[in-house]
Formats: C-alpha cells, structure tokens, sequence
C-alpha cells in the first residue's frame, strides 16, 4: 500500500522522504570518501612505501565511468525533485486564500477572507484541511515558516506568494521569520494553533463578535486615552472607530495567550512593562515610548484586557 | 629569445624590500611577491578581525535568551563577520597566492602590469578600510552579507553603515576585476615559451579560469551595489516596490554574483590541492585534463545556478526546475575532482606533512560540504532548510573547509619558499587538530540545529529541546579553533625569527618556483631550466624516468 501512502502524504511528509533519499545516497557517498581517504593514507604510507611509486597519470575509461555513475544519480534525484516540487508547489488559476499572512517589522496580520476575522501574530487554523496562504509583507523581505505545517515561502512587498498548510491533529506548532528582517528578527517567532473544525468555527465566531464594552470608569478612561494618546494613529479595533491598520489590530487583544510576536506571555505585568517602555521589552519596534504615568498605564491595561 | 621580460622601470630600481629601501617597499613596491605577501597580510589581519566578530557570536549565542549584546550590535557583527571572511580573507589570500606564485610557475619575472597589481592591491585594502571605517561613523552595515532591499533601503537603515559596505566593495571589487585582468594577461603572454597551456601547473590553470569568472562577476555586482547607492544617496527607486521598483532584481543581481562568487572563491583551492596532493604523493595528479576540463565546466555552469539561492521568492516549477538541474549538473564535475584526488593517492608513497594533512582535512569535509550542497538543489529541501543553521553549516563546510582548508595546506606548503624557513611541523600539527576538531565540533552540530528549526541571524532565541546544549558545543568549537588560530600566529611570529635555512626544493616538489631561491631574488629568475612536461624539475631530477614531452 506505499503507493496509496505517497498519494496521501502530506507535503511535510514528501519533502522528508526527499531528504532522506538525499540522506541514504549522500551518506553512502560520504562514507566512501572517508573509508578510501583513510584507506590509501594507511596502506600507501611513505614509512610502508618508500620507494618511488609508478608514475601513473590516470585513466579516462575510470573516469568516464564515474561520470555515467554520477549524472545517473543526479538524474534520479532530478526526476524525485521536479515531481515533489510540482505536488508540493501546486497553486490553483486564481488562487482564493483562506488565510492572508502580512508580514510586518516585527508582527504578522492574519486576515481570513471567508469569515472577514482579523487578528495579529495568535494565529488559529482547522485541522484535517488543506489551507492556501497568500503571503505577502508591508515592509522587508520576510519568510514564513512553521516546520511542520508546510514549507517556508518568502513574503514580498509588492508579491503576492500562495502556498499550502497543512494539521492532522490539534495542538500548537512553533514557526518562525526566517529571512533576516531587521533588529528584532529573532523575535519575530510563529505560533500556530490547529483546532479541529467545530471548536474553530467557534473561534471564528467569537472573534466576529463586536468587542465588549463595558461602563467600568477605568474601562472609558483607557478608552479616552487610547485616543488621547494617538494609540489610534496605529491600532484598530473592529467595532470601534479605531480603523487604522499600521499596528496590530487589537480587536479581542485579550483572547490571545502572547503577544509580540510569540515573544511574552499576555499578561498584566508583560502588557504593564510594554506600555510603560516598549523600547525596554523589545528594542527596535516601531511603538515609541509614550511615557505614560502609573496611573494612565492602570487606564490602558483595564481597556486593553476588557477587550475580550 | 629572451626569457625573461622587461619591467619598465627596470632602469631606476623599484623600491623593494630587497633593494633597500626597506620599508618604502610596504607602500611602494610594484614587485609581485611583495605584493603577494602583502596580501597575505591583509588577509591575516582581516581574519583576525572576522575571526574575533565569529568569537562575539559564538558568546552571544552560547545560552538561550542571553543579552551580552544588543541585537543592532550582533546584526552589525554578524554582517561584517560574513563580509570580512568573503571580500577581505579569503578573496585577498587566494588572489594574494597567485599573485605571488603565478609568476614564478610560469618562468616569468613579473605580472604583466606590475602598477595594475599594485592598485588593485590597494583597492581591496582602501575598500577594506572604509568597511570598518563605518564603526567610527555611526554604525557598521547591518543588513546582512547580502545585503537584501527593501532592508537596506534609507527607509529601514538608521546609519550610514549601508552606504560604507555598497563603497567599500565597489572598491575591493575594482581591485578584484583588475587582478583577474593582470592574471589572465600573464598566463596568456608571459609564459616561458616552452609551457604550452596544456602544461599550466593546475594551481596556475585554476587561478587562470577563475580570473574569467571575476572578470565576469565582478562587474554584476558593481553594477547592483552602484544602483543601490543610487537609491540610497538620491532616491532612485530600484529596488523599492512601493515607488515601481524590485525588491527581487537586487536579489538576482547579487546572487547572479555571489554564486560564480562562491568558485571564485573554491577554485584557487582547487588548484592548491590539486598541487600539494600529487606532491606529498610522490605521483601526477591523477586525470590532468579532466581535473583541468572539469574547471572550465564548473565556471560555465555556475553563471547559471544563482537563483537556487532565491527557491522560496516565489519562482515558477518551471524556473525552479532549470536552476534545480543546472546547480545539481555543477556537483558533477565537482564531485569527480574529489575522485580525481583522491586517485592521486592510490598506490602513492604518501608523506602526511602539514600541508598534507590540510589537503586531506579538505577532501573529506569539502566533500560534505559539497554534499549539503546538492540538498539545496534539490529544491523542496530548500523550502524547508534554507535560512536555517543547516544553511549556516553547509557553507562553512564549504568556506572553511573547502576554501580555508586549502588555502592552510597553501600557506605551509609555500610558507619555505615565501620566508625561506619551514614552519614548525609540531605547532602545525596542534593547530590542524584544534582547528579541524573543533570545526568540525561547530558546524556539524549546526546542521542538527537547522533541522530542529533554529533560524540563521537571531541574536537570541528561546530555550527549545536541544538547543541550548548544541549551542553550546558549537561555542566550544569555536574556542578550540581560536586557540588553534593563536598557536599558528605563535607558529608564523617564531618561525619568522629563525635564520633563514630552507634550500630550493624542501619538499621535492615540481613546480618552476622550486627552481629558485628561498625566497626567490627581486628578479625572480636568470635563467629558465628548460621545460618538457608538466613537471620540469621531476624530469630534471628523474632522468631516467621523465615525464612524456608535450612540446
């Protein structure tokens, strides 16, 4: 039944076979370039042959099978590349992506186009489904890549690049930047959560819902200066008036687990520190320091973490 | 018929060394070994300098979540580290290596243009300067070796250290493109009439087909890295999307570079090995004209292999196939090269010498460097590692390796011919078993960590299974090649201050520079032994047993 597995292999899978074809042939070769280096150093040591050895100069008909040898390999791995590519590089006419990944300096905006959720860096996916990606970035070069979802795909202001994911089971898959994007690149850290579909749907629903408002005083007085304070300059919140997309859109900031690109956790002392001085908690970002006071800060996190 | 040629000058002596005018002749000289010592040189000092921003690295990345350094300071080093080891090390070490030995291997007295030699000399030394010349002007390049757009771009740079990599290499760059000019010019016209080209020593022949890669090469990047300063100093728009630019045109100008690049910087290796080998073999390299055939073809074919570096942009199946084939076709002739050397020491009376030893440690590690090699022409394995620490491991097996190695067994081997003292055997072994060790202890851990998902150019990254520990190793090879590096500079500094006792010949080699003294006069030969075969002093020392006459 290898066949009826191939045809199933999900392109995670294909590429692994990939190497370790590449692994078996090129582990054979390695070992033969060790054994005969070492071989001939021992059995034709000057100290066993002193005596000058026969001037042989070489023989074509020796190389010449080496070279028939050598392009046969190649042209197998030729046939074993192209066929892989073609399966795992297999994009529609006209692509219609169920999730657009933007990729920012150093954040990523998921939107997904079906169900018109928005949302930054916590990012969910159904299990079981082939999902299309259209990536693309806001700024520099970025690279999408979450091992074991999928390949990796640069993201190009200016390009619109498609590619295919892929989760059998729920759970949480790490990913990360990985073309160089600046300062803070190391920090711009993937973190994908697969859902099966029902408890998805019921993300999607829950992210669809206008934000909670609430008449807590401290609630509106963080409202007032999430204005005041120009955060909306950057940040949206769907629902709201807040509609301008430079910074992550914070709509339901306080369902997300972390913030910052995977970098802390979302709680009240990492958020606290991060208005207090986002240049200290990550340097290089494009949030400059508001230099709120204590009091202010109370204000932003009960509004911020009321957005539920 | 003259055997030698006439320097202009000749009439009113060039300052030199050996002419005293003593230290005029760092500054002055036009002499070619001069010359090429000089860029030995700046290619020490120069890894001095890339060999302690490795070592800051190396701290920095030894645990998880560390904050020795900041991250716009690691992305500074990591950038001049890469630039430093490519533009200023290996580049001037191989070019200084021919530069001093084409000569003397063809049964010349001179480059073809002495003043050229001298000038692109100090073009790579200038460029070199400016590049550092950046930590004192607000901020070294911080975008990468390859320096990719929109990164590098006004809008994502806050220093000028950008600008000072796109000077400093259009500088080395002109230096290189004339060294190339000098080295085919040379080969072409100031060969001992008896050497027919199908008698190059093979070190000669390398560096001769590399001169037409520089000579090709060179001008591309030049070309992009102008444009970029364009961009950069009055806004062109090249390579900015949002104002009908191409962040992807800068990436095919650099790698349509910066892959022949990669040969141009492994075929003077080649040719070193292809020396040293038969040498301590006591036999001729094993298939002459298949290793030297085998270079034309790997020159041709790496102008189109550049876009293996660029699998995940976006290409087509179609454009990914043809560079998928093209970059596996080029493992071809480079494969059997290996073959080829390893040939050379079947039935051989080998004598595992220093220069030897490196030769050996660049078969086998070159070999898997070259391996990895193929991986990233296999293009869904790029799709998955490339950016990774298995990218980082493959072309330090290729660089160091592949490129260092070589260029190690070059220096001990011509170190008694240069100096006219033999390094110590004793050091140079310690510093071939710290600095192979402990490569080895750095980078093949590193290809682990690049499948366990560790991306290249983090400053820091968090504490995942596994990482933490191969970090760690990977630091502590790197000390071990550190003090491996400090005893080789103990081993040059103590041999330097030894008499001179080396005679012509202390290996028994073949080659024409064995034919003169250690080191050789101002005028590097008064008479040229007459030559038949591509080993004219094993005919002179075998006469019962000589070479076939090819002329």
């Amino acid at each position: 039944m290898t066949n009826h597995y191939l045809l199933q292999a999900t392109d995670v899978e294909l590429i692994a076979n990939l190497f370790n074809y590449f692994l078996i042939v090129a582990g054979i070769i390695f070992a033969l370039v060790i054994f005969y280096t070492f071989f001939y150093l021992i059995r034709y040591g000057a100290k066993r042959r002193p005596e000058t050895p026969s001037q042989v100069e070489g023989s074509e008909r020796v190389e010449l099978i080496l070279a028939i040898i050598a392009t046969t390999i190649t042209a197998v791995f030729v046939y074993l590349t192209i066929n892989t590519m073609e399966k795992v590089q297999d994009i529609p006419e006209n692509p219609k992506p169920f999730l657009e990944i933007t990729g920012h300096q150093w954040w990523w905006e998921a939107k997904y186009p079906e169900s018109g959720v928005i949302t930054a860096n916590q990012i969910y996916i159904p299990t079981g489904k082939k999902i299309l990606l259209k990536l693309t970035s806001a700024d520099v070069v970025h690279s999408w890549w979450v091992p074991e979802l999928g390949r990796k795909m640069d993201m190009i202001a200016g390009v619109n690049n498609y590619m295919w994911m892929y989760a059998e089971k729920e759970g949480e898959y790490l990913g990360t930047c990985s073309e160089f994007c600046g300062v803070q690149h190391a920090r711009m850290r993937i973190r994908v959560t697969a859902l099966n579909p029902k408890d998805f749907e019921a993300w999607q629903q829950k992210q669809l819902l206008p934000v909670v408002t609430s008449t807590d005083a401290l609630f509106l007085e963080g409202k007032q200066l999430f204005e005041e304070k120009t955060c909306t300059n950057c940040h949206a919140i769907n629902g709201t008036e807040f509609k301008q997309n430079i910074g992550p859109n914070l709509t339901h900031f306080a369902s997300r687990k972390r913030f910052l690109a995977d970098m802390k956790e979302n709680n009240e002392a990492n958020l606290r520190a991060w208005l207090t001085n986002p240049q200290a908690v990550k340097s290089g970002v494009k949030m400059p320091n508001f230099i709120l006071s204590d009091s202010e800060i109370d204000a932003l996190v009960a509004y911020i973490n009321g957005l539920k | 018929m003259s055997l030698y040629i006439d320097i202009p000058e000749d009439k009113e002596q060039l300052p030199s060394l050996k002419t005293g005018q003593g230290k005029l002749a760092w500054m002055a000289s036009v002499d070619h070994k001069q010359l090429g010592i000089m860029y030995l040189w700046l290619a020490l000092v120069f890894f001095v300098i890339g060999g302690l921003e490795a070592m800051m690295i190396r701290a920095q990345l030894a645990l998880p979540n560390n904050d020795l350094i900041s991250p716009e300071l690691y992305n500074q080093i990591f950038t001049m580290h890469g630039t430093t080891m490519i533009f200023l090390v290996l580049m001037p070490a191989s070019i200084g290596l021919g530069t001093y030995l084409i000569p003397l291997m063809i049964g010349a007295n001179e480059m073809a243009f002495p003043r050229l030699n001298a000038f692109s000399f100090w073009m790579t030394c200038l460029g070199g300067m400016l590049l550092y010349f950046s930590f004192f002007a607000g901020g070294a390049p911080d975008a990468g070796w390859f320096n990719y757009a929109p990164l590098s771009e006004n809008n994502y740079s806050s220093t000028q250290g950008v600008d000072y990599f796109l000077v400093g290499l259009i500088l080395t760059g002109i230096g290189s493109i004339g060294a190339a000019l000098n080295f085919i010019t040379t080969v072409l016209t100031l060969r001992s009439p008896d050497i027919k080209l199908n008698m190059l020593p093979l070190f000669v022949w390398m560096i001769f087909v590399n001169a037409f890669l520089m000579l090709a090469a060179f001008p591309l990047l030049n070309a992009g890295l102008f444009m970029m300063l364009i961009d950069r100093q009055f806004d062109a728009h090249f390579f900015l999307a949002s104002t009908g630019g191409s962040a992807i045109l800068w990436q095919h100008f650099f790698w349509a570079f910066g892959h022949p690049e990669v040969y141009i910087i492994a075929l003077p290796a080649f040719g070193i090995i292809s020396e040293v080998i038969p040498v301590f073999s006591r036999k001729p390299i094993y298939g002459y004209k298949f290793v030297a055939a085998s270079s034309i073809a790997i020159a041709l074919l790496s102008y189109s292999v550049w876009a293996h570096h660029m699998f995940t942009v976006g290409l087509s199946n179609t454009v990914n196939a043809f560079f998928a084939i093209s970059s596996m076709l080029i493992g071809i002739p480079t494969g059997l090269k290996i073959i080829n050397w390893i040939g050379t020491m079947h039935k051989g009376s080998i004598r595992l010498t220093t220069p030897m030893l490196w030769a050996m440690a660049f078969l086998i590690c070159f070999t898997f460097g070259g391996l990895t090699g193929i991986s990233f022409a296999i293009v869904p394995i790029t799709w998955q590692l490339t950016d990774t620490y298995y990218l980082v491991a493959h072309f330090h097996y290729v660089f160091l390796g592949g490129s260092l190695f070589g260029l190690f067994a070059g220096i001990y081997y011509w170190f008694p011919k240069m100096s006219g003292r033999m390094l110590c055997s004793k050091l140079g072994k310690w510093h071939f078993w710290l600095f192979v060790l402990g490569f080895n202890l750095t980078f093949f851990l590193q290809h682990v960590l690049g499948v366990l998902g560790m991306p290249r150019r983090i400053f820091t990254y968090p504490d995942l299974p596994y990482w933490k520990v191969l970090n760690m190793l990977a630091t502590l090879g790197a000390v071990m090649m550190f003090v491996g590096m400090a005893i080789f500079f103990w081993n040059i500094y103590k041999t330097l201050k030894k008499p001179r006792t080396v005679g012509e010949n202390p290996w028994d080699a073949w080659t024409l520079e064995w034919a003169t003294p250690s080191p050789p006069e101002l005028k590097n030969f008064d008479e040229i032994p007459r030559v038949h075969s591509r080993r004219p002093l094993w005919d002179i020392n075998n006469p019962d047993n000589p070479d076939k006459k090819l002329n």
